[in-house]
């Protein structure tokens, strides 16, 4: 890792879990650029892992230390997406540009013109711009998984934790998804953690793989 | 069914039953009750005397129906203004605080305090607030209308908030993970994430609090319940029947709207709609004369 690489994430001999310690002795950077995929089978700590850094389970040891605002910094979609069935598409995507506001900006009232070009730049780059005034209940899981990925795009966050977020989507959206995701990176220095069951998908779209096996977390670069 | 389970419904089934014939204590005093209810039934209740929805004699009615100068129409709609304005404020009032008061959303040291306030609001009858309000503001619309109010207000709080505490957790963790506010998280994740049971809870509290204006009005704070309570007054018990026939059919109409609004911003297949009959009769009947359709393939859920 070269000196001047940003480091945004910094965990340091984390044990993570909820009673019973599930990953021990973590000591891992991401720096801007980083895409990286986290593989290893189910149950053995992958999402509390995405969620002790998103900041929503505490670690059971060490230190997890962000390098990203507190207020908009993260983009974290979950692996049911958590994004709001009433809404439309449009709603759920300019919410992710709100916290690129100040606090004080009240949510009774629209976004700023700004971010809501972001917005459509993100819902255009997915393909969903002609979906913007449709409730999200009522679109397919893999539509809506783009619209997670368009919220969290047009958030221009430091740091993006995703969770399974390409299931469902056939190969041709995972290429605009992950080509949309990384145009978003570059441009914003930000990096990915991304949990993956697919193997091969991980490999091809990360540049670094984290494997959990036996409680621990092993490192393995791909490029 | 385990042994103990049913000797436990069988033990608590004795246990009521003692308690009941305890309570009533000599039930020698009934004897010839059904007998008089049927005489008061035939002398004074029935027929119901329609004339209530006949124009007044006094003021002089200058409207072309003359219908709309009734007691039964005077009082139903202003019954209705009270009922819609203290909905009304109800809502805006209890929306905060169940924001404030679910587990979900707020700390549990605001959230403690403001379940209790609501508590409180809620444990005293919307009759017994109709007389507080009568002291201060005399009888009248304008004490129904408060009465009401701070009644809607801890009935419709603990409704919301439960709701609100009832949403998934995904959005409001990405929320959080996000760094939204809490006033953030609140209107732009939970209100609308609980906003089908928000609106059908609004309602619900609509109709009661018609239903309910017959009551506050017994005590003077305006509407039907005001001429009800007149005429109970000069014992035309008639008259009573047929006012209240009045606003059962208001409820129902209510019912039947409130059915509609609902189903528009529900998602077809998310939920069943209601058949007509389930208004009137009890739900195993109605079933049994609707049965329920196999669902659809539903939608993808974003949960």
């Amino acid at each position: 890792m070269s000196v001047l690489e940003e480091v945004l994430v910094h965990l340091h001999d984390v044990a993570i879990g909820y009673d019973v310690p599930l990953i021990e002795d973590i000591n891992i950077e991401v720096v801007a650029g980083d895409v990286i995929a986290v593989l290893g089978p189910s149950g053995i700590g992958k999402t509390t892992l995405l969620r002790t850094i998103a900041g929503l389970v505490r670690p059971l040891d060490g230190d997890v230390e962000l390098a990203v605002p507190s207020r908009g910094g993260l983009g974290y979609i979950p692996q049911r997406l958590g994004l709001i069935g009433n809404l439309t598409v449009r709603d759920n995507v300019e919410m992710g540009t709100r916290v690129g506001l100040s606090r004080w900006h009240l949510p009774f009232f629209p976004v700023p013109s700004t971010q809501r070009r972001h917005a459509e730049r993100a819902m255009e780059d997915l393909g969903i711009l002609s979906l913007a005034d449709q409730p999200v209940r009522i679109l397919s899981g893999g539509q809506q998984r783009r619209v997670a990925t368009a919220k969290t795009v047009a958030q221009r966050p430091k740091l993006v934790l995703a969770d399974e977020f390409l299931g469902e989507l056939d190969d041709d959206n995972v290429e605009i998804v992950m080509k949309t995701v990384r145009q978003a990176i570059e441009a914003q220095n930000s990096a990915m953690i991304m949990v993956e069951h697919h193997e091969e998908l991980a490999k091809q779209v990360a540049n670094r793989i984290w494997r959990i096996k036996d409680g621990r977390l092993i490192e393995e670069l791909v490029r | 069914m385990n042994r103990r389970l049913s000797l436990t419904i069988v033990l608590v089934l004795g246990l009521a039953l003692l308690t009941f014939l305890n309570l009533v204590g000599d039930w020698g005093r009934l004897s010839g009750g059904m007998a008089n209810l049927g005489v008061f039934f035939r002398e004074s209740l029935w027929p119901p005397d329609w004339s209530v929805l006949e124009a007044q004699s006094y003021p002089v009615c200058e409207a072309r129906l003359e219908f709309t100068c009734s007691v039964a129409w005077l009082g139903m709609v202003e019954t209705i203004k009270i009922a819609f304005v203290a909905t009304v404020i109800g809502f805006v009032v209890a929306l905060p605080l169940s924001v404030m008061a679910a587990s979900n959303l707020s700390p549990i040291e605001i959230a403690v305090p403001t379940r209790i306030l609501l508590a409180g609001m809620r444990s005293l009858p919307s009759i017994i607030w109709a007389v507080l309000f009568m002291i201060i503001f005399d009888m009248g619309t304008l004490a129904g209308i408060c009465a009401m109010s701070f009644y809607t207000v801890g009935y419709l709080g603990k409704l919301q908030f439960e709701s609100m505490e009832g949403i998934k957790n995904a959005p409001l963790e990405a929320a959080k993970a996000m760094g939204m506010t809490r006033t953030e998280t609140a209107w732009l994740v939970a209100i609308p994430e609980s906003a089908n049971h928000l609106l059908s809870h609004l309602l619900f509290m609509f109709e009661y609090n018609v239903r309910h204006g017959t009551v506050i009005g017994l005590v003077g704070a305006g509407g039907i319940g005001l001429y009800i309570n007149t005429y109970l007054k000069l014992a035309q018990y008639d008259k009573v029947v047929a006012l209240l026939i009045v606003v059962f059919l208001v409820v129902v109409v209510i019912d039947f709207v409130s059915m509609a609004l609902r189903s528009a911003v529900t998602e077809e297949g998310d939920v069943d709609r209601p058949a007509w009959s389930s208004l009137f009769l009890p739900s195993a009947i109605s079933s049994a004369m609707h049965p329920t359709p196999m669902k659809k393939g539903g939608v993808d859920e974003s949960e």
